[in-house]
């Protein structure tokens, strides 16, 4: 049996805000997540992309709907099962400042009990894939952000999970930063061909590492289109002057442009 | 050398220098204290030698230090500085058990919370010293009394930071941490314990000058050994010079405690440093 996608099923989600009136991240979104492509998420700020990722990695209980993980056997119907290795990347890094970069990129491996030897040996070949060799004694608070953002990554690959969730992984990254750290990571995922799910609010970035993207709406956030992105792989940062290139972002900024006026005004 | 790696070794270079920079500062001025101080005593011994002020007013230093000297060698001030510090550190030690410990559990579980914060509402803002007359009658002027009155002071400032530092764990660290698969058990050990340790150890450094007070000052009301003790009594028959050198004492026991928590903090800190 092979992981073959994440079905997310009429999936709503509400909860108080600080002042006591519900709100509504997320109403009745459904979306299919083949396995081994790259699945970009993109939407206005506030349209509870970010939420949809915690549920869907289990972190946070949705109010209605459900997240399942289908497995098949090539042929048939698959069938829902228990949820694959995962791992995510976070906008806000979330390193542990006190641990050095070793130390961070080899914590979840920690946690599951793996002896130190080994665990130390993986920890440095996934540091060495993000090109942080020779930075493993380092604290987080010595790295600029594109290198914490590095570990970050690397983090989540020593994982090796099946799917890998990246929470607007460059957003707080500067501008030149972001485009390499981007081909970088497009270059790691059509190696590893993971299951990724990208969520982001740049379209550049949806469309150039994506296999697919997904707009959503403003608050409550729905699913207003899905597009396939046919650009060849291997991308590099040129695929961005292509003429389908441009016009895929056109296609998608009209579809996002009147939802982030509304998420301006509400 | 690929251009990431170069510019990375640039950045590593930068925060190198940046760092040698840093110690320097610190280099530049650690003299400064000790002349400043060594000016003023100076200056101290040459006013009360010149000025001809009566030595049961304001000795010289000099005599201070020769009278802690004497103290040493033949009143056995050795034995009060001892049993000061055992004091000190007895009930400074407890508080620290006992906070820490509550302080987590306050810190992680809304109900443990609810149910002690009414308690120490009660008992944070009445003066330990306070506490002194109940405290001799239930323990006497022993040992126990003094460490029982020392962990009173001290629990506080190290309970209330144990739990201000779990409640001010960053959200996306435990986030990160469950979506490793950390365990609640892992989460509390490796993310919200470590990540309390500044705020904890800022809570021990109050807690010991708390402690410091209480003792020296339960020492002067109740006990017959220990500095306070002593202190007193060189007060109530006019021996200046004795009173100046258990001051000077008290002083440098205090230095030596902050230095000793400085080091100590700099290494629990050392991720801190850029």
């Amino acid at each position: 049996m092979q992981f073959d996608s994440i079905s997310v099923e009429g999936l709503s989600h509400r909860f108080l805000s600080r002042n006591r009136s519900p709100t509504v991240a997320l109403s009745d979104v459904s979306i299919q997540f083949p396995a081994g492509k790259v699945t970009s998420i993109v939407g206005p700020s506030g349209c509870g992309k970010s939420t949809l990722l915690l549920i869907m990695r289990g972190l946070v209980e949705a109010t209605d709907g459900k997240v399942r993980f289908l497995y098949g056997n090539g042929s048939g119907t698959a069938i829902s099962g228990a949820p694959p290795r995962m791992a995510t990347v976070w906008q806000s890094f979330n390193l542990l400042p006190w641990r050095t970069v070793i130390d961070n990129v080899a914590f979840g491996l920690e946690l599951q009990g793996m002896a130190t030897e080994e665990r130390r040996e993986r920890a440095l070949s996934a540091i060495k894939a993000v090109e942080l060799g020779g930075f493993e004694q380092h604290y987080p608070g010595q790295l600029s952000g594109g290198m914490k953002q590095r570990v970050g990554l690397a983090r989540g690959i020593v994982m090796s999970p099946d799917i890998l969730f990246l929470d607007e992984p460059f957003g707080a990254l500067d501008a030149q930063t972001r485009l390499y750290l981007q081909e970088q990571l497009s270059e790691l995922v059509e190696r590893s061909a993971k299951t990724v799910i990208l969520i982001t609010h740049s379209i550049e970035e949806a469309i150039f590492l994506g296999d697919r993207v997904v707009v959503m709406t403003a608050r409550p956030g729905r699913v207003a289109a899905t597009l396939d992105i046919d650009l060849p792989r291997p991308r590099s940062f040129d695929v961005q002057k292509q003429k389908a290139f441009g016009e895929l972002f056109s296609e998608i900024y009209g579809l996002l442009r009147d939802e982030v006026r509304k998420s301006m005004l509400s | 050398m690929t251009q990431v790696e170069r510019s990375a070794e640039v950045e590593a270079e930068t925060s190198k220098s940046m760092q040698k920079a840093g110690d320097r500062l610190r280099d530049d001025t650690w003299w400064y204290g000790p002349v400043a101080i060594s000016l003023f005593l100076v200056a101290w011994e040459a006013c009360v030698r010149f000025g001809n002020v009566p030595e049961i007013f304001l000795p010289r230093p000099s005599l201070v230090v020769v009278t802690l000297y004497e103290l040493f060698a033949y009143k056995q001030l050795a034995y009060d500085l001892m049993l000061t510090l055992y004091r000190i550190f007895g009930g400074f030690v407890l508080a620290a058990v006992v906070g820490i410990g509550l302080g987590l559990l306050m810190g992680m579980s809304r109900r443990i919370y609810a149910v002690c914060d009414i308690f120490i509402a009660a008992i944070y803002p009445v003066p330990k010293i306070a506490l002194l007359p109940l405290l001799v009658i239930w323990l006497g002027t022993g040992n126990i009394f003094q460490i029982a009155l020392s962990a009173l002071g001290c629990i506080f400032p190290i309970l209330i930071n144990t739990i201000i530092g779990v409640r001010q764990c960053d959200e996306g660290l435990i986030l990160a941490a469950r979506d490793l698969g950390a365990t609640p058990m892992q989460i509390q050990r490796k993310v919200v314990l470590p990540a309390a340790v500044p705020a904890i150890f800022g809570g021990l450094r109050l807690a010991l000058g708390i402690s410091i007070i209480l003792v020296v000052a339960a020492e002067m009301q109740t006990a017959r050994y220990g500095l306070g003790a002593k202190l007193q009594l060189a007060g109530q028959v006019l021996e200046t010079g004795q009173v100046f050198a258990i001051l000077l004492l008290l002083a440098i026991m205090g230095i030596a405690l902050t230095k000793a928590q400085d080091r100590i903090g700099s290494v629990v800190d050392r991720w801190r440093a850029k």
